[in-house]
């Protein structure tokens, strides 16, 4: 049933093992020291993060006031305003600074929902949590980061 | 290294022969047909957000290796042709004709699409082993083509590579999120398990399981401990053999069904590379023995005709 192992020669396995052991290297390396930024060889840190029992649990909100005289959550996904979550929060000091990065989350809503009601304003908010023994006590307090009158 | 036979083999020649085990060249096509199939689900299911990276250029912040490559500011018209590329170089590479062409074309491609869809601030850790796999599967040649692929079960050392390369970077991405734990407070051994990061996840994403587990802290903080203790030992699953290893990766399996019941990570991008460590090159002569009575059509002869003679016994 079997035809023979086909080994490989010395070049094409010093080679293979080679480029195994760099790879394992750089891996080990981009845990110790690098950041995400060295992806596929960055730190596997996705809630790596320690978080302390008595800690403030934040959690980071896009509200919009719509031009049917509505408030809504603005749902942060692909299909939604075409943005995830993570992005924003990643990107919460930058939209501080100039919330005109908000205008493209109007936009992507606009453009998927082309038949629900547009936004009009919106307001970037912080949810934040207390924790006291690594419990939950009481709902969360709001705040807001940045506003957005939107561009039409 | 040296090449008198009745020697015992060097430390580096046993080394070597670690990393290049003799594997049937049949788990390569079946790795092949999933892993390419499976991209495709990926790129509409996972990473799907690319080509909407390329109308939305604005929030685009180029990773290392796109700016060490200068690989251009994504685009419609250069994420479309990627997505067509991708999807026809894959859908070729399943099949087992011309695997290694096509092979060659999805691994950078899909290192790139990947590379843009993590290009805006968020980096997830789930596609470590998946693009491994691309890279090494063109590695290995030799093979028969087409369906005949599946039942080869003639054994390669490039193939050996290939799947130890996998399955080496399946156990990483558990063991380096435990370096990650370790490393993220400050280089503290055991701040992460005591800490309070699964409340903390489920806060930020409530949903019906989770919020009946923030009412019991202490069983989140069990749950951190199973999986930290459980990430750092991951690394012994390679050298489990049989059974034993069977049972490690069902546990990392069922560890990846609780992270998605309590965290709403799925993980499946590592899950599928899992199949690595299967003997899938037992499929077809197990398939033939159950089904194929007919021994004249099947290629191991001599043994199906055993077989049904054993079970005519029976």
């Amino acid at each position: 049933m079997t035809n023979g192992d086909r080994r490989l020669g010395r070049a094409g396995k010093t080679i293979r093992v080679a480029v195994a052991v760099v790879g394992i290297g750089l891996l080990i390396n981009g845990s110790a020291r690098a950041s995400d930024d060295a992806w596929p060889f960055g730190p596997m840190s996705q809630y790596a993060g320690s978080v302390a029992d008595d800690a403030e649990v934040t959690f980071t909100r896009i509200t919009a006031q719509t031009d049917a005289g509505t408030s809504v959550d603005v749902p942060l996904n692909i299909e939604g305003a075409g943005v995830a979550r993570a992005e924003i929060e990643a990107r919460t000091g930058e939209i501080v600074k100039n919330p005109a990065l908000l205008q493209q989350v109007a936009d992507g809503w606009a453009k998927k929902h082309p038949d629900q009601p547009k936004y009009l304003k919106l307001e970037l908010i912080r949810d934040t949590t207390k924790l006291v023994g690594g419990r939950v006590v009481g709902p969360p307090t709001p705040e807001v980061l940045a506003t957005w009158q939107v561009r039409r | 290294m040296t090449t008198v036979t009745e020697q015992p083999p060097s430390r580096a020649a046993r080394i070597a022969g670690w990393f290049t085990p003799s594997i049937a060249l049949a788990r390569i096509a079946w790795l092949r047909t999933i892993l390419y199939l499976f991209v495709i689900l990926d790129m509409h299911a996972f990473v799907r957000d690319t080509r909407l990276k390329g109308e939305h250029p604005d929030l685009y912040q180029p990773l290392l290796l796109a700016r060490i490559f200068h690989l251009p500011v994504p685009s419609v018209a250069n994420t479309t042709a990627l997505y067509v590329v991708l999807i026809v170089a894959c859908l070729i590479g399943a099949t087992n004709y011309f695997p290694r062409v096509a092979g060659w074309i999805v691994a950078p491609a899909f290192t790139w699409w990947v590379l843009i869809g993590m290009s805006d601030g968020k980096v997830d850790h789930d596609h470590l082993a998946l693009v491994v796999a691309l890279w090494v599967l063109p590695t290995v040649s030799g093979a028969r083509r087409g369906a005949s692929a599946y039942g080869d079960q003639t054994r390669s050392e490039a193939a050996g590579w290939a799947v130890r390369c996998v399955q080496i970077s399946v156990i990483a991405t558990y063991f380096l999120s435990w370096v990650a734990k370790v490393r993220s407070p400050g280089w503290k051994l055991l701040s992460w398990p005591n800490s309070a990061i699964l409340t903390w996840a489920i806060v930020r994403r409530p949903h019906p399981v989770g919020e009946w587990l923030l009412l019991h802290p202490w069983l989140l903080q069990v749950m951190q401990w199973v999986g930290f203790v459980a990430e750092f030992l991951s690394p012994v699953i390679l050298w489990l053999k049989g059974r034993w290893q069977l049972l490690g990766a069902l546990f990392f399996i069922g560890f990846h069904v609780a992270n998605t019941a309590i965290l709403l990570i799925h993980f499946l991008p590592t899950v599928v590379c899992w199949l690595a460590f299967a003997p899938l090159e037992r499929i077809v002569p197990f398939v033939r023995r159950k089904l194929h009575r007919d021994p004249g059509q099947a290629e191991d002869q001599a043994e199906d005709r055993g077989q049904a003679e054993q079970q005519a016994g029976a």
